[in-house]
């Protein structure tokens, strides 16, 4: 490569990097709601199977196979595929690796935006919940709020003019992405991700502590105490077990959670030094997500929605998914902590927000990475061309906001089907194609720990095995309601032309990069292996 | 809350909190790379 290679300032930097990608929403959101619904504290059995035989291996095969590409000088998954599968088939399957980061990125800045917002308005009195008016009319403000403030009444309502404070926050939310992106990776995304992860974790606490503070608030209800509200999220159904929607529940978790095979980790690995730890740090990164997901988000969301609503509220604002529960439930929840409620919903909203922020800045990486090695474009002039693609698919967000059409079928087709091919193809490509003697090699390269020799068995057989069968299972769960549902609005159809569109696009470059790279000399089928 | 909830409660935040303490303490024990030469990045 003739550009000079961009690298991570420390090993600490790139872990908290990855770390913070991984930590999303869907830690203080999702997980909660999954664990309830799925068995309580029996659900984290298959959950840390899941972890142990899906998510961890899967992770530690793209840490190695990213920092493998690095030492060959490139950093696109497109790249570093067609090195580990030896071909135009793993490098053009590649592509699925920076449509993913890219395309969640369209959608997954205006929800950024949403907390944004909420934080903005938490600061300035709350969202206007009457705690003197009786529940359902609470539970009905917050949601009407959040109805008006997400433009999910119909399309193009968000450019009416009443939503002024939506589009203020994406503007601000767009603006910090691209300009910690364009700063680069180690003075840009490593820099804010050092002081975000810890400041992200300084709130989480101070949550924490105050709804295991919160005792029994309406003497009346004796009953609704943290107690119990812990208790609706960890005691055990252990009936639960022998239902397969249960394990596929976990394993789908463990699977978006840990960003494995979301095209960010083999993105991220390869600007790290030839030699550098990937083992440690993979899980390092893995158990920094769990400590978020499982020990905050697990211990925040519903046991604060229990103390205040009850075994039947929890349940219906379960049943709302994870943005009726963080942006409509809790606001009723904060606005029955008193004078302290707005500060509270002020720290949760911003903690939601640097859990946002840290995911979205690792999607612009990737596509600006392929820019700069297949079109051989500077730094600035690659982060402008996907700004403005950026800019393309968040104002289509923007305009197709009516019932979340646009945005769902985009987190559908490429935040979650895609999710589960890469990562099929990346375990099958390093175990089987590079080889998994060769890949545990180059895992330990440089290694602070030596993993337990029986991972060997679990990346080759167990991983794959596992992955298929949970794929299959989402797929005939899922597959025939999506597929309907992509036809049936607009916003959907546009949804779909845009990520095949965007789809084209991508292989356009790496087509582009191939002819390059083969011009430069540079050995992009691995006929001389770099380990 | 039930015994088996207090049970299942205790060991994952056990586990969860246990192996993020060790494995930051092993990152922090090994050694540090220096900082990125100048020249490096945008």
């Amino acid at each position: 490569m003739t550009q000079q290679q961009e690298q991570w300032g420390t090993k600490l930097g790139v872990i908290l990097a990855v770390a913070g990608s991984a930590v999303g929403l869907g830690n203080f959101l999702r997980f909660p709601g999954q664990a309830a619904a799925n068995g309580g504290g029996a659900f984290l059995i298959p959950y840390f199977a899941a972890l142990l035989l899906l998510g961890i291996p899967i992770g530690w095969a793209e840490w190695a196979m990213g920092r493998y590409g690095g030492k060959k000088g490139l950093h696109s998954a497109p790249g570093i595929m067609g090195l580990i599968g030896k071909g135009s088939g793993a490098r053009y399957l590649g592509v699925i690796g920076v449509l993913i980061p890219l395309g969640v990125s369209f959608y997954y800045v205006f929800i950024e935006a949403w907390t944004f917002g909420y934080f903005l308005k938490y600061l300035t009195g709350g969202i206007g919940v009457d705690t003197a008016a009786p529940i359902a009319d609470q539970a009905a403000a917050a949601s009407s709020f959040y109805t008006t403030f997400t433009g999910s009444e119909q399309d193009g309502v968000l450019f009416t003019g009443d939503s002024k404070l939506t589009i203020l926050s994406w503007i601000i939310v767009f603006a910090l992405n691209i300009f910690f992106v364009f700063r680069g990776l180690s003075k840009g995304i490593e820099k804010f991700c050092s002081y975000a992860m810890p400041a992200m974790a300084v709130l989480a606490v101070i949550v924490l502590i105050r709804v295991l503070t919160l005792g029994t608030p309406d003497p009346t209800l004796p009953d609704q105490n943290v107690v119990n509200g812990l208790g609706y999220m960890w005691n055990p159904d252990y009936s639960r077990l022998g239902n397969f929607q249960t394990w596929l529940a976990a394993a789908g978790q463990i699977f978006f959670s840990l960003s494995v095979g979301f095209g960010v980790i083999i993105n991220y690995s390869s600007y790290m030094k030839r030699n550098d730890d990937v083992a440690l740090s993979g899980l390092t990164a893995s158990a920094t997500n769990e400590l978020f997901e499982v020990g905050f988000g697990g211990m925040i969301t519903l046991t604060a929605a229990f103390v205040f609503l009850g075994v039947s509220g929890t349940t219906a604002a379960v049943a709302t998914g994870s943005f009726g529960l963080g942006f409509s439930t809790l606001p009723v929840v904060f606005a029955h902590m008193g004078g302290a409620g707005n500060l509270i919903g002020a720290a949760w909203f911003f903690m939601l927000f640097l859990a946002a922020i840290t995911s979205s800045l690792s999607m612009y990486q990737p596509a600006v990475a392929l820019v700069k090695e297949s079109l051989g474009w500077n730094h600035g002039k690659a982060t402008g061309s996907i700004a403005l693609l950026g800019t393309v698919g968040a104002i289509l967000t923007l305009w197709f906001t009516q019932g979340g059409a646009f945005w769902s079928t985009v987190d559908f087709w490429v935040g979650t089907f895609l999710i589960f091919v890469m990562a099929g193809v990346q375990i099958i490509y390093f175990s089987w194609v590079f080889g998994i003697d060769r890949g545990w090699k180059e895992i330990h390269a440089g290694a602070s720990i030596r993993i337990p020799p029986v991972f060997k068995f679990i990346m080759k057989y167990v991983a794959p095995t596992y992955l298929i069968v949970v794929f299959v299972g989402f797929c005939i769960q899922n597959l025939g309601a999506s597929i309907t549902a992509a036809w049936a609005s607009t916003g959907s159809r546009v949804a779909i032309i845009v990520i095949v569109a965007t789809l084209l696009l991508l292989l356009m470059v790496v087509r582009a990069g191939e002819a390059r790279w083969k011009r430069e000399g540079i050995d992009l089928n691995d006929t001389q292996p770099a380990d | 809350m039930t015994a088996g909830g207090w049970v299942t409660m205790i060991l994952s935040l056990t586990f969860v909190w246990g192996g993020v303490i060790w494995c930051f303490r092993k990152v922090l024990q090994s050694p540090q790379d220096e900082k990125a030469p100048p020249g490096y990045g945008p």
